[in-house]
């Protein structure tokens, strides 16, 4: 009984990691375009990207996972919930983790950029080979807690019906009774994943560590 | 910037690709189930004895036997969508889902929203208080004078805050809203609240599960039949529904369920 209770949790855990790997690259990818409009853009460009930011972060994360996944899931495009929440959740995160990459850019400073253009490089060409390598870098450490947020967050999808360890914990207290069980199995795994990931990005940031920045 | 133009381009394009997927030659959503051979119906499965997950993750339940029993008959496969209780109307009226079965009662306001089936079910609502509550509940309204606990977007919500939050008969800092029925009757044990108002079904099952607890009322006053929900509008579904449910209480099925899982 207990450990067929303990594996039908744990069944969870992929769509937890399933959702957390489309949602955190995707993210990624949108906030460092955005990073990049905001730090390097024009005036309106970087107007616009300073507004995605200032409504992504002002709205609870559940609210606009339900209005983009009416948007995603809806008459026009049609993912499945699965998807639909795993991008969502993407968009959401793409506005925090526009910010830490915007905050690296910037630590890069200006004198790079201006040494770049001096010997020949195209703003594009620094951004690409200069600045870029070294903002990466610096934004490992803030980012792996963006990584441990998002991870904890894709509990969020049950809202919209994707069974996930929260909502399998959440049904297993019903059944059971015994909602320290159902939840303390959950705790153990989030912990255990959350863990696992800062160990990782704490090696990846030792690794790719430059000898210029102690 | 012009990288950005052509990104945003690509963008749209592949969304005016992806809309254009969809689509069906179906003439209604009846046919259009049969097509897909498939009928997608929403539940919050954590309301024992009516739907739940046993210990290997399958759904079991009242509502889940009667509803793979209605798909058998309308000649589909049958695939549950587990949702919060308050996400399965805004599901069936997005189309998320075809129908959903989740202990739903009959409400005017829901009614406007979305349709419902004939009743399959009439249930009772349920007042339920600690092993040695000291108060009297003799009328309904009684229960304004204590701390009251209820389940989020359910027809008791309905009622104890249209006849007794409304009417300033219980305070509002008094009245509990809960995710889940289990979750308010272990702040019941606990004597965080003093009644809760719920289904009489799953309220006789947490009693019995739980202990120190006991019913003090029962009667309707929300509740009453039970209806599948399916999308407003949808005549053709409803009819089948409606149809299958009629032979299912002839021929004594609703009667059997009943007994096995409420023992009546």
């Amino acid at each position: 009984m207990l450990s067929n209770f303990f594996s039908y949790i744990v069944q969870g855990t992929a769509i937890t990691i399933g959702v957390t790997l489309i949602a955190l690259p995707f993210g990624l990818l949108l906030g460092l375009l955005m990073a990049l409009i905001h730090t390097y853009g024009g005036k309106i460009s970087n107007r616009l990207a300073a507004i995605y930011s200032l409504l992504l972060r002002g709205v609870p994360p559940i609210v606009l996972l339900f209005i983009l996944y009416f948007i995603l899931s809806g008459k026009v495009i049609n993912l499945t919930p699965f998807w639909a929440g795993s991008l969502s959740l993407g968009i959401v995160s793409s506005a925090y983790q526009m910010e830490i990459l915007r905050g690296a850019l910037l630590a890069v400073g200006g004198g790079q950029m201006t040494a770049a253009r001096a010997i020949g490089m195209s703003r594009l060409q620094a951004i690409q080979s200069i600045v870029l390598p070294q903002a990466l870098r610096l934004a490992i450490p803030p980012w792996s807690n963006e990584a441990s947020i998002v991870l904890k967050d894709s509990s969020l999808v049950y809202a919209l019906g994707v069974p996930e360890i929260l909502r399998r914990a959440q049904q297993l207290s019903a059944t059971t009774q015994q909602p320290f069980l159902a939840y303390g199995i959950a705790a153990l795994i989030y912990f255990v994943l959350v863990f696992a990931t800062n160990r990782a990005l704490d090696y990846l940031s030792e690794r790719t560590k430059l000898p210029t920045h102690p | 910037m012009k990288r950005i133009v052509v990104l945003v381009s690509l963008l749209v394009a592949v969304s005016i690709v992806l809309s254009a997927c969809g689509g069906s030659s179906a003439a209604n959503h009846l046919e259009a189930i049969k097509e897909a051979g498939v009928i997608k119906v929403g539940t919050s499965a954590d309301y024992p004895p009516f739907e739940s997950v046993d210990a290997n993750g399958n759904k079991v339940g009242f509502d889940v036997d009667l509803m793979n029993e209605i798909a058998k008959r309308l000649g589909v496969e049958l695939e549950w969508v587990d949702m919060p209780f308050d996400s399965l109307i805004a599901a069936v009226q997005e189309g998320k889902i075809d129908a959903s079965i989740s202990a739903f009662n009959y409400s005017e306001e829901r009614d406007q929203t979305i349709d419902f089936s004939d009743a399959y079910y009439t249930s009772e609502d349920a007042f339920t208080v600690a092993e040695g509550f000291a108060g009297t509940i003799t009328n309904p309204e009684d229960i304004a004078a204590y701390k009251v606990g209820v389940q989020t977007g359910t027809t008791q919500d309905s009622w104890l805050t249209d006849n007794l939050v409304a009417t300033g008969k219980l305070p509002e800092e008094n009245l509990f809203r809960y995710d889940r029925v289990d979750q308010a009757m272990l702040d019941l044990q606990n004597g965080r609240i003093e009644v809760m108002m719920s289904d009489f079904v799953p309220a006789q099952a947490l009693v019995d599960e739980l202990g120190g607890l006991t019913i003090v009322y029962n009667g309707v006053l929300s509740s009453g039949p039970m209806n599948i929900v399916i999308p407003d509008g949808d005549a053709e579904l409803q009819q089948a529904i409606n149809d299958i449910l009629k032979q299912l209480q002839e021929e004594g099925f609703i009667n059997a369920l009943a007994v096995k899982y409420f023992a009546e």
